[in-house]
């Protein structure tokens, strides 16, 4: 349990901004914070889509269960928050 | 008694070098703040300042000036233009006196700096002219808003601003500590006069004064005339400095300290002329867009500039090229979002017609930038004001300071930059920037960022009131619409119409 920054860039926003997060949060939970900031505010939400979270310019998304500690992500490293739809 | 024309003897007055016997060379001019770029003093000797005027001539000339400029002031003082004009004016100068009045002092030492350290007597004398120039526009930039200060608590921030951490004024100091308060005289001369004076400077005072006569504001317009043609006049300091290092083998250092400049006073006029010209101007006072106010200036002279002088283009010319239709929606964008932090009052501009406008000269910007504004306008228009403001920083870059942004909605193409160095992760906003910290890490390396010193726990509490107090916003000086969001009417009528229809 560690209060853990990150940097998100969210899909269809302009501008990255600083997520709070700890390091027990899954990458479920880290999207669900970026959305806090983006969703509703300057990018609308997409009704049917998920968020995963991926390192910046990397083709796979992290496992959505994967937790903050056990992702290798640095303190205030970018991850891109990308819109998916399940199954598609 | 004859007096001898100024050209029979000014070159014999000026050439005020002598042999040092006392001391040596390097003890009178310490080569950290001379720049002598290993170059003997007699190399600098040869340095030809285009604009020759003596001092008589000088005080003659600024006193018609300034006659001229407080006069007007004064003229028009009881013609109560302050209090009519658009909001979205009064937002032009406050952001302007904020973020130039304080840095036309600065200016004046940078000028000193050359007056007593540079190896060239003519520039010596260049800027002994110049420092005098910044000091009235000091003076002059602070005495015409403080008859406005009484009426309105943000007129205040044009003394205020530079001594306070507010996220634009760290963005600022930021880029002039770098071109002109901590480089020697040399540098100065080729990063605040070559490549931020000729270039920009001549942009936001022409561009801006074009706009004040526009909106009536003769006051200001004369103003910032007057003090232009300053400008015009000491930014032609460092071109005979580029010339002699290019003559002595050094074009590779000049180019790049006009490269880092260059960029670094792009991206503050990126936040700060762009969204005055594209968004705050009240639509029927623009005359050029932005973009276009930048081609002409920039691109088209300023590029005949460099290339006269036998530099190159900057290396990252294409992205800065492109970067004139993007980077500055996103600068008033965010902030017009994080409008709270500024000490104006941002306009939205945004209403149906500014964006036919917007769209016009920026194809595409409905389906970029527009879609983040449609969310916003909705929660405008729906009273739903609490999602209409941020709750947390954007993530700025630690080189301009500014946030990292790029183009939003179907051509999102927002990116980080980032580098780690000694163990810190940087993050940049651009390719150019991390390129200029690359350069000189440890120049650079110790700095913090706002969102740095916010995870350093150093702005408490950890919130917005946290953030205005260590801003130095007062009660009264936080920012927010310039309209007080009347503009949403028109689309509150537009879906009333729709929903009828
Ligand atoms: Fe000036
Ligand atoms: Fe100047």
């Amino acid at each position: 349990m560690a209060l853990f920054p990150l940097t998100s860039n969210f899909e269809g926003d302009f501008v990255l901004q600083l997520v709070a997060v700890d390091t027990e949060n899954t990458m479920d939970e880290v999207a669900a914070a970026a959305a806090v900031h983006s969703v509703g505010r300057r990018v609308r939400a997409r009704p049917g889509h998920i968020l995963r979270i991926r390192r910046q310019g990397a083709d796979e998304f992290l496992p959505r269960t994967m937790k903050v500690a056990d992702s290798g992500l640095k303190p205030t490293e970018t991850v891109e928050v990308i819109w998916q739809m399940p199954h598609g | 008694m004859a007096v001898l024309n100024r050209m029979d003897w000014y070159d014999l007055a000026r050439s005020t070098n002598w042999t040092p016997t006392y001391v040596t060379e390097d003890e009178l001019f310490p080569p950290q703040l001379a720049g002598a770029f290993g170059l003997p003093q007699n190399a600098w000797e040869k340095y030809d300042e285009p604009y020759k005027q003596t001092y008589p001539e000088y005080v003659k000339v600024q006193r018609d000036k300034d006659a001229g400029a407080y006069s007007v002031k004064a003229a028009l003082e009881r013609s109560r233009i302050f209090e009519n004009a658009d909001p979205g004016w009064k937002s032009v100068m406050k952001a302007h006196y904020g973020a130039i009045a304080r840095g036309e002092y600065a200016a004046a030492s940078a000028e000193a700096r050359m007056m007593r350290f540079s190896k060239a007597p003519g520039m010596r004398n260049m800027s002994t002219l110049g420092c005098l120039d910044e000091i009235r526009h000091g003076q002059m930039q602070l005495y015409f808003p403080h008859e406005h200060v009484s009426k309105d608590r943000q007129m205040d921030w044009a003394f205020k601003a530079y001594d306070t951490n507010d996220w634009a004024m760290i963005a600022a100091r930021h880029f002039f500590d770098d071109i002109m308060m901590t480089r020697d005289a040399i540098s100065v001369s080729i990063m605040l006069t070559f490549s931020f004076e000729t270039g920009f400077t001549n942009m936001q005072f022409l561009g801006l004064a074009a706009d004040a006569a526009e909106a009536g504001d003769h006051t200001f317009a004369n103003l910032i005339s007057s003090i232009q043609t300053d400008e015009s006049r000491h930014a032609q300091i460092g071109g005979p400095a580029l010339k002699i290092l290019i003559e002595n083998g050094q074009k590779a250092e000049a180019q790049k300290r006009v490269d880092i400049a260059v960029w670094g006073a792009w991206k503050l006029f990126s936040v700060l002329t762009g969204p005055i010209m594209d968004y705050y101007t009240p639509l029927e006072h623009r005359k050029q867009s932005f973009k276009e106010f930048m081609e002409e200036w920039i691109v088209a002279q300023f590029e005949r500039a460099l290339t006269d002088m036998g530099l190159e283009l900057p290396w990252y010319w294409d992205i800065f090229l492109k970067d004139l239709s993007e980077t500055h929606h996103g600068m008033h964008l965010g902030s017009y979002f994080w409008r709270p932090t500024v000490w104006w009052n941002p306009a939205a501009g945004v209403t149906p017609a500014e964006r036919d406008w917007l769209e016009e000269k920026y194809p595409g910007w409905n389906d970029t930038w527009g879609q983040c504004w449609d969310v916003i306008i909705d929660n405008v228009v729906d009273g739903n004001m609490a999602m209409a403001y941020p709750e947390t920083l954007p993530y700025v870059c630690n080189m301009c300071q500014l946030p990292i942004l790029g183009t939003p909605g179907k051509g999102w193409n927002v990116k980080d930059y980032p580098l780690e160095y000694k163990g810190r992760l940087y993050h940049f906003g651009s390719e150019v920037d991390r390129w200029v910290f690359e350069q000189e890490p440890e120049r650079y390396a110790g700095h913090l960022s706002i969102v740095d010193r916010f995870l350093a726990g150093m702005i408490q509490p950890m919130n917005l009131e946290g953030a205005l107090a260590y801003m130095n916003i007062a009660p009264g000086e936080m920012g927010d619409d310039a309209h007080n969001y009347a503009w949403a009417e028109v689309y509150r009528a537009l879906r009333e119409t729709r929903k009828a229809g």
